[in-house]
């Protein structure tokens, strides 16, 4: 009876072929389209989680948090509130940080014979290099001997601005700041290391820290605090003793801000979370849409065949193999629309993808989501149809010219 | 075989009623034709509808073999049409995107008969209507007097009690219609299957062993035939 069902289905869908085309066309584009876009969403979401983890998930920064911007007073960023005495008490009162380096960073300039280049200028203590995983490509890295100095480690973009194809080891580049061109001699380059959390290596000199205070930031105001966890399962440990120590410094917790990898991971993951829902909806939209398209198809397709659903009621067809047979058939057009789709999706996805560099990712979730919307679109546009065929009285379906 | 007891049946057309049965009372036995005759709008169609379960009496019962089928659900109905009547119409209603062969089969079909006995039943059948060269036809390729004879063939297919024929020659030239009236005669002859025959046609009445007259919803003569 099913294989009967089956075989009217599909003769009758073929009686009909631009129609059938038609509905299938709708369904087809509202799957592509979701699945398109999630895959490309997914594969945007991919992208930047990894580059963030690259950083390692037991790096928390501190950053100054900012005051007012209410009733009248201006929003204010606290740049005063961190300085090189936290770094000390924190390295020293927090038991489950490891390691701890002050930061200060700007964009400035940089020269070297006719060249320059902007670029951001970081200060910091060398445990940086071991923080952040940051390698050495040609020279060496800084160390604590070189506190005070004119040297620095440059990245691998500002190298290739500055000297091109030649050895920069040794030589001397200014630094331009608004009261002046500081010397500085490169020790090291860095290996190519994307973006992390805060800053890219790639376009940055990094300098000791106290070089970087006295000769060019001429502050005490840290730009931020990095700390180290000694290993990833103590972080909500550390961001604990961090938060005491700093709330019994300062007595406010809106003075200060502490970011954990993790906290932007999860902030990153519900922004894209959000993001593909949000797409994914509006080619759902599409996808409803082509439903409606199918719904109205079958009401026509119905209309058109009640002498045959009189005739079939006559010769002893019940109510429910009726209903059965347009079912069959709504669900055979959106299941061949969705398989139509999902190939035209991804092939689409992949496409795009290429063409805005990114690696778009199409989980077997996705497709096994899409042949069941596409499902559920047939059985639930379809059932209206099939129910009002289903409920035909045979005299008068009989008597329909 | 079939009993109608004070069947009335009204139809509402927009705000007017029409009584197209009024209180009819009429039994069918076994192994007879009956012929139903009556102007159009007589109410002899109706009847044969609600003899056929294609329609439900406004008030009154209908027995078919015993059992009150105006009390069945829409299951039930569906299942008395399939196995225990059979219909041939006078536009023949086969269904256009099947082969004749196809068209046999599909009350079979319904009633879940193996794929295997069906198709022998409907070739068994065509064969013995002549029709052993046109299964693989469709009924656009067919002539009128073919079509009927496919249309009586699956009427036959599940070994129905009786035959309800709704001007079976009413589409028909002279000749086809008497091959018909032939078959409806031979089958009722040879294996005494009951036959309702709704017609304006004389030659059809001759073959009756009774004829009633219907008019307005009443039936207004009966004469025993032959």
């Amino acid at each position: 009876m099913i294989y009967e069902l089956f075989k009217t289905a599909i003769s009758s869908i073929f009686a009909n072929k631009l129609r059938t085309f038609l509905s299938v066309l709708g369904i087809t584009i509202g799957i592509a389209a979701v699945i398109a876009v999630v895959s490309l969403g997914q594969g945007a979401g991919k992208s930047v989680q990894e580059r963030i983890s690259s950083l390692g998930s037991n790096i928390v920064m501190i950053t100054p948090g900012k005051v007012g911007g209410t009733g009248g007073k201006i929003a204010e960023a606290l740049g005063d509130i961190l300085s090189e005495d936290d770094v000390e008490n924190i390295a020293q009162f927090c038991p489950s940080v490891d390691s701890v380096t002050p930061v200060l960073q700007r964009q400035l300039n940089l020269q070297y014979g006719s060249a320059n280049t902007l670029s951001t200028v970081i200060g910091v203590y060398p445990n940086v290099f071991q923080m952040l995983d940051l390698e050495i490509d040609r020279g060496r890295t800084l160390t604590w001997y070189d506190e005070g100095k004119r040297v620095c480690v440059i990245g691998n973009e500002v190298k290739e601005d500055l000297f091109g194809d030649d050895d920069p080891i040794g030589k001397t580049i200014y630094v331009v700041t608004p009261v002046g061109k500081q010397r500085m001699t490169v020790v090291g380059t860095l290996e190519p290391a994307g973006q992390l959390l805060m800053f890219r290596p790639d376009n940055a000199v990094i300098l000791p820290f106290n070089t970087a205070k006295n000769r060019i930031f001429h502050t005490e105001r840290l730009s931020l605090i990095m700390a180290q966890v000694a290993s990833e399962d103590l972080t909500d440990q550390a961001i604990a003793e961090i938060d005491a120590y700093l709330f019994s410094q300062f007595k406010d917790e809106e003075k200060y801000k502490i970011i954990s990898q993790e906290a932007i991971l999860s902030t990153v993951n519900e922004t894209v979370n959000i993001l593909n829902l949000t797409l994914g909806g509006i080619a759902g939209i599409s996808l409803l849409v082509g439903g409606i398209g199918i719904m109205n198809i079958m009401l026509v397709s119905v209309t058109e065949r009640t002498r045959e659903i009189g005739i079939r009621k006559a010769i002893g067809a019940t109510n429910s193999s009726i209903l059965a047979q347009f079912l069959i058939e709504s669900v055979v057009i959106t299941i061949v629309g969705g398989i139509i789709g999902i190939v035209l999706g991804i092939v689409v996805g992949r496409f795009v993808g290429k063409m805005m560099d990114l690696n778009i990712a199409i989980t077997p979730m996705v497709i096994l989501i899409a042949v069941g919307v596409s499902t559920v679109v047939g059985l639930f546009f379809g059932v209206f149809p099939a129910y009002k065929a289903s409920k035909l009285n045979p005299v008068d379906a009989l008597r329909y010219e | 075989m079939i009993k109608l007891v004070s069947v009335t049946k009204i139809y509402k057309m927009g705000t007017e009623e029409v009584r197209a049965l009024d209180r009819v009372t009429l039994e069918v036995y076994p192994g007879e034709i009956l012929v139903v005759m009556g102007p159009s709008g007589s109410g002899k169609s109706t009847l044969l509808h609600i003899m056929g379960c294609l329609d439900r009496p406004t008030s009154g019962h209908v027995y078919i073999d015993g059992k009150d089928v105006s009390r069945f659900n829409d299951r039930q109905l569906a299942r008395v049409r399939n196995t225990m009547l059979g219909f041939v119409f006078q536009q023949f209603n086969l269904l256009p995107q099947l082969t004749a062969l196809e068209n046999v089969e599909l009350p079979m079909v319904y009633a879940e008969v193996p794929r295997k006995k069906r198709l022998e039943r409907a070739k068994e059948l065509l064969t013995n209507f002549e029709l052993a060269d046109r299964m693989k036809h469709r009924p656009t390729q067919l002539s009128g007097g073919q079509q009927q004879r496919v249309a009586i063939a699956r009427a036959l297919a599940n070994n129905p009690k009786v035959i309800l024929a709704d001007e079976p020659t009413g589409n028909l030239d002279t000749i086809s219609g008497e091959i018909v009236i032939e078959n409806l005669v031979r089958l009722n002859r040879e294996k005494g299957m009951t036959v309702v025959v709704v017609t304006h046609d004389p030659e059809m009445a001759a073959i009756g062993h009774r004829v009633i007259h219907m008019r307005d919803g009443h039936m207004v003569k009966e004469e025993v035939g032959r």
